[in-house]
C-alpha cells in the first residue's frame, strides 16, 4: 500500500489500513504488528508512518491561504533577503502582499502581474522607510518590464491607498556611487583611476544638489544625473589624468551600467558649471570650455550658492516682465518669450560675461518645436444642417465598390497561395 | 480682563494639546540650521519648515485672546464643550475675519478629501501639517487644530486696534514671523538650501530683525507689506474670495472631446466597410469600424449594436455635429440610423502656467493628491476632489486637465490648482 511507511518489526512496506471496531489502525500484513493506531496521540515513529492527510483536511496556519498567495509571500520574502534588507521590512511587505490578496482584482490577475506585485509591495516598503531602491533595479531583479511594473505599482498605490514617499535622492547617491568599482586597483582600474570614496561621495553630492537647485533633476530620472555627477566629480578629482577618459569608459571601468540619458545630463550639468564660472573673479579671464571647467569644479562647488544667484537670474519674474512690456506691442506669449531670450543672447560674449541666464528647467530654454498657432474661434453650434454632398463624398460609387471587392478577393486568394507551402 | 481670558484659553489649550503655552516659540522643536548639507534635499526644507510653523502655532492661540473681541471670547468661553468644538469655532472666526485676506482657496474649499482629520481650512498648511507629522517625531500632543491656522490676516488687524498696548508689540513680531513663516511654508519646500534654511530658521525663531544677511533681506518684506495691506482690509472685509483669486488671466484650451451616442440599431460593419471611403475595419485587430471625416477632424468607433463613439473634436458643439455626421453616413448607406442619447463623456483641456514649478515640493504639501514619480513618469498626476478631475503637471508649467464631463469643471479645476502653483513660483 503507497504511504510511505514500512513495518518496524519485519520492515516490509505492506501496510494495510484496517480497523479494530472503530478505531483505525495500520497493520503489517505480514508479521501482524500494529504500526499506528488511533489518531489522537501520536509518537514520533508513528508519525512517521502516517497517511498523507488531504490538503483541505489539513490544520495549520496555511489553511485560509491560497497556493499562489503563499508563492507570492515566499518571493516576497526571497526578494527582501536577496536585497538584504531588515527584518522588519520583510514583514511589512508581507502584510501589504497580504493586504493586496484582500482584493478580488489582485486573485484574479495573471500570474505575470502577481509576480510584478511582489516587488511593487517591496519598493513600497522601502520607500517608506526612505530607502533608497530604484525601480529599475527591482524590475531588472524580477525579469519584468517596466510598464507591468509601473501599471501595476500605481494600481496597487490607489487600491490600498497608500502614502508613498519620493525617492530619497541623498541616500541614493550613496548607495549608487559606492557600488562603482574605484576604490581599489584592479587588473582593470590603473592606479590613477583610484579615488578616495569619502571624497567622491562628498562631492557628488554637492554637485547633484546643485543640479537640483537649477532644475536638471525634476521630472527627471534620477540615475542618469547621478551618474553624470558621479563622472565629473571622479575627473574633477584628478583632472590631469582623468580628462582623457570618456563617461562611456568611466562606466565600463567602474562596471555600471551607462544610463542612456547620462550624456545629455553631462552637458547640461557641465553648461551650468560653465555660466558660474563665468561669474569667478578669476576664472573669468580664462577662456573656460566644457572640457577646461571640470579643472575648476572644485572651486565652484565651493562657492556653488552665491554663484548660482548671482548667474542666474530668475526666469520667472524676468519672463513676466518682459511680457508686460511686449503685451502692447507683440500678440502671444511666445513672441514675448523669445524676446526676452533673444535679448538677453544679444549682449556681447566674449567682452563681459554674458548677463545672467534665466533659471529655468532645460525644456523652457529650448525654443518651442512649433508654434501652435491659436485655434480659430469657431461658430459650431452642433445643430447645423449637413449638406448631402459633403456626405457622398465618403461614399463609395458602385464601380468603386466593385473594384474594391475584386481586388480584396485577388489579395486572399494570393495570400491562400503563399500560405500553404 | 484681557490678562485672564488670555489664560483661560490657554488653560483650555492646554488641556486640549497636553502642553504649556506660556510664552512664545517652544525651545525644543528648534531645527538646528547646520542641518542643510547633510541633507540637501527636498527632506532639509521639510525637517526646517514645518518645526518653525508648528512652534509658532503655541503662541497662536494666545494671541487669538487678544484678537477677539471680548463679547465673542465669552461666548466662546463655555466650559464644558470638548476642546475640540472649542479649536473649530476659533477657526469659524478665523473664517469670518480672514474670509478677503485669504489668498488661498476659500475654506469648505474643494481641495479638501474628505479623508484630512482637522477642520483644516486651509488645505495647504492642514495636509503640510499631516505630512510632518508622519516624517517628524517630535511632535507633541495632537495635531492641534491652531497650527493649521493661517495667520496671514492678524498683523493687520491687531495694529488698527491696540497700537497703544505694549504688550501687542512683541506679539505683532512674533506675528511678522508668523506671517512671513506661513508665507514661506506655503512656498516649496525644497528651496535653495542654504538660503532656505537661512530664511526659515533665522526669521521666524530667532525673531531678531538683525540676522544675517538672509534673514535680514526677509524682514524687510513684512513691514511695507503692512502699509499696504492695510486699506485693502478695511475696504474689503467680506468680499468673497473669488473675485480677488479669479485673476489667472489663462484659460485652459480644450484639446479634446469624447462622447457617445446610440443609433439604434444593428450594424453590418462588413457592409459598412466596403461602402465607405473613409472607414477601415479589422475584425481581427479589433471588433469596430474606424471611420474619419474630415470636418471637424475626428475619429469615430463604430459598433456593430448601433453604438458610436467619436473622439478628437475641440468642443463640444463639435463634437456634436460631427456625430450627427457619422450618423448621416451610416444612415446613407442604408441603416435607419437614429441618433439617441448623445452624451459627453470626457473632456480634455491644456494650459500653461509660464513658470516652472518644483513638482518635489508639490508632491510633499499635496500628497493626498499627488502622485509623483520621476522613473515612470516626468509629470506630477493631481487627482482633485471637487471637481473631479486629473491633472498632469509638468515641470515646464504645462497643465493637462482630463475627466471632466462639463467645460465648467476644467475651470473650476484650473482656477482651483493656479494658486498652489503660482505657491510654488520662485518670488
Amino acid at each position: 500500500m503507497p504511504g510511505g511507511g514500512h513495518c518496524p518489526d519485519c520492515g516490509s512496506t505492506e501496510l494495510v489500513e484496517d480497523s479494530h471496531y472503530s478505531q483505525s489502525q495500520l497493520v503489517c500484513s505480514d508479521c501482524g504488528c500494529v504500526v499506528t493506531e488511533g489518531v489522537l496521540t501520536t509518537t514520533f515513529s508513528d508519525e512517521g508512518n502516517l497517511r498523507e492527510v488531504t490538503y483541505s483536511r489539513s490544520t495549520g496556519e496555511n489553511d485560509q491561504v491560497s497556493r499562489s498567495q503563499q508563492r507570492g509571500l515566499r518571493r516576497v520574502r526571497d526578494l527582501c533577503r536577496v536585497l538584504q534588507l531588515p527584518s522588519t521590512f520583510e514583514d511589512t511587505a508581507v502584510a501589504y502582499y497580504q493586504q493586496a490578496y484582500r482584493h478580488s482584482g489582485i486573485r484574479a490577475a495573471r500570474l505575470q502581474k502577481k509576480e510584478v506585485l511582489v516587488g511593487c509591495c517591496v519598493l513600497i516598503t522601502c520607500r517608506q522607510h526612505n530607502w533608497p531602491l530604484t525601480m529599475g533595479t527591482v524590475c531588472a531583479l524580477l525579469y519584468a518590464d517596466l510598464d507591468v511594473f509601473s501599471g501595476t505599482y500605481m494600481q496597487i498605490v490607489k487600491l490600498l491607498g497608500l502614502d508613498v514617499p519620493s525617492l530619497c535622492l541623498a541616500d541614493l547617491v550613496k548607495t549608487y556611487c559606492s557600488s562603482f568599482r574605484l576604490f581599489q586597483a584592479s587588473p582593470s582600474v590603473p592606479a590613477k583611476y583610484v579615488e578616495d570614496k569619502e571624497k567622491m561621495l562628498s562631492r557628488t553630492l554637492q554637485l547633484v544638489e546643485l543640479a537640483d537647485e537649477t532644475w536638471l533633476v525634476t521630472g527627471r530620472h534620477p540615475l542618469p544625473v547621478i551618474t553624470a555627477a558621479t563622472f565629473l566629480a571622479w575627473q574633477s578629482l584628478q583632472p590631469l589624468h582623468r580628462l582623457t577618459c570618456s563617461l562611456a569608459r568611466f562606466c565600463k571601468l567602474a562596471n555600471v551600467d551607462l544610463p542612456y540619458p547620462a550624456s545629455s545630463r553631462l552637458q547640461e550639468l557641465l553648461s551650468v558649471l560653465l555660466r558660474m564660472a563665468e561669474r569667478l573673479a578669476w576664472l573669468q579671464v580664462l577662456k573656460l570650455d566644457k572640457r577646461s571647467v571640470v579643472k575648476h569644479i572644485g572651486d565652484l562647488l565651493q562657492h556653488r550658492h552665491t554663484l548660482v544667484r548671482k548667474a542666474f537670474r530668475d526666469g520667472t519674474a524676468e519672463m513676466e516682465a518682459g511680457e508686460k512690456e511686449l503685451r502692447g506691442r507683440c500678440q502671444g506669449p511666445e513672441q514675448g518669450k523669445e524676446e526676452v531670450a533673444s535679448s538677453s543672447l544679444n549682449l556681447p560674449e566674449g567682452k563681459r560675461p554674458a548677463s545672467p541666464t534665466p533659471l529655468l528647467p532645460p525644456c523652457m530654454l529650448k525654443p518651442p518645436k512649433r508654434i501652435c498657432p491659436p485655434p480659430p474661434v469657431s461658430t459650431v453650434t452642433g445643430d447645423e444642417n449637413i449638406s448631402d454632398s459633403e456626405i457622398e463624398q465618403y461614399l463609395r460609387t458602385p464601380q468603386e465598390i466593385k473594384d474594391f471587392e475584386k481586388a480584396q478577393a485577388a489579395r486572399q486568394a494570393a495570400r491562400s497561395v503563399s500560405n500553404p507551402p | 480682563m484681557a490678562p485672564t481670558l488670555c489664560s483661560a484659553l490657554d488653560r483650555v489649550e492646554a488641556e486640549a494639546q497636553g502642553r504649556d503655552l506660556r510664552g512664545p516659540c517652544p525651545a525644543p522643536s528648534r531645527p538646528d540650521p547646520q542641518l542643510g548639507p547633510a541633507s540637501p534635499f527636498a527632506p532639509a526644507g521639510l525637517i526646517n519648515g514645518p518645526c518653525a510653523t508648528r512652534a509658532q502655532s503655541g503662541s497662536a492661540a494666545a494671541q487669538l485672546a487678544w484678537a477677539l473681541p471680548p463679547s465673542r471670547l465669552s461666548a466662546l468661553l463655555t466650559v464644558g464643550p470638548p476642546p475640540m468644538e472649542e479649536e473649530q469655532t476659533y477657526l469659524e472666526l478665523y473664517l469670518d475675519q480672514c474670509a478677503a485676506q485669504d489668498d488661498l482657496t476659500p475654506p469648505g474649499s474643494p481641495l479638501l478629501s474628505p479623508v484630512v482629520p482637522n477642520d483644516g481650512y486651509i488645505p495647504n498648511t492642514s495636509n503640510s501639517e499631516t505630512v510632518f507629522n508622519s516624517h517628524l517625531q517630535e511632535v507633541k500632543g495632537a495635531s492641534g487644530h491652531f497650527s493649521s491656522v493661517d495667520l496671514s490676516f492678524l498683523p493687520d488687524e491687531l495694529t488698527q486696534e491696540s497700537k497703544d498696548q505694549s504688550v501687542i508689540r512683541s506679539k505683532q513680531d512674533i506675528e511678522e514671523n508668523c506671517k512671513t513663516q506661513s508665507q514661506q511654508s506655503r512656498l516649496s519646500l525644497p528651496r535653495e538650501q542654504d538660503m532656505g534654511l537661512g530664511l526659515i530658521s533665522d526669521s521666524a525663531l530667532s525673531k531678531s530683525h538683525s540676522q544675517a544677511y538672509p534673514g535680514d533681506a526677509d524682514s524687510v518684506q513684512p513691514s511695507p507689506e503692512k502699509p499696504n495691506s492695510t486699506p485693502l482690509m478695511s475696504i474689503t472685509p467680506m468680499t468673497p474670495v473669488t473675485p480677488v483669486s479669479e485673476c489667472s488671466g489663462i484659460v485652459p484650451q480644450l484639446q479634446n472631446i469624447v462622447s457617445t451616442v446610440n443609433l439604434a440599431c444593428k450594424l453590418d460593419l462588413k457592409k459598412i466597410a466596403l461602402h465607405a471611403k473613409n472607414a477601415e475595419y479589422n475584425p481581427k485587430r479589433f471588433a469596430a469600424v474606424i471611420m474619419r471625416i474630415r470636418e471637424p477632424r475626428t475619429t469615430a468607433l463604430i459598433f456593430s449594436s448601433g453604438k458610436m463613439v467619436c473622439t478628437g473634436a475641440k468642443s463640444e458643439e463639435q463634437s456634436r455635429l460631427a456625430a450627427r455626421k457619422y450618423a448621416r453616413v451610416v444612415q446613407k448607406l442604408g441603416f435607419p440610423a437614429r441618433f439617441l442619447d448623445f452624451k459627453i463623456q470626457n473632456m480634455v483641456g491644456s494650459c500653461d502656467v509660464r513658470f516652472p514649478i518644483r513638482l518635489e515640493g508639490l508632491v510633499l504639501t499635496h500628497q493626498q493628491f499627488s502622485s509623483y514619480e520621476p522613473e515612470l513618469f516626468p509629470g506630477l498626476i493631481y487627482r482633485m476632489v471637487k471637481p473631479r478631475i486629473v491633472l498632469l503637471i509638468f515641470v515646464s508649467g504645462k497643465v493637462v486637465l482630463t475627466g471632466a464631463k462639463e467645460r465648467s469643471e476644467i475651470y473650476e479645476a484650473f482656477e482651483n490648482i493656479y494658486p498652489i502653483l503660482k505657491g510654488f513660483k520662485k518670488a
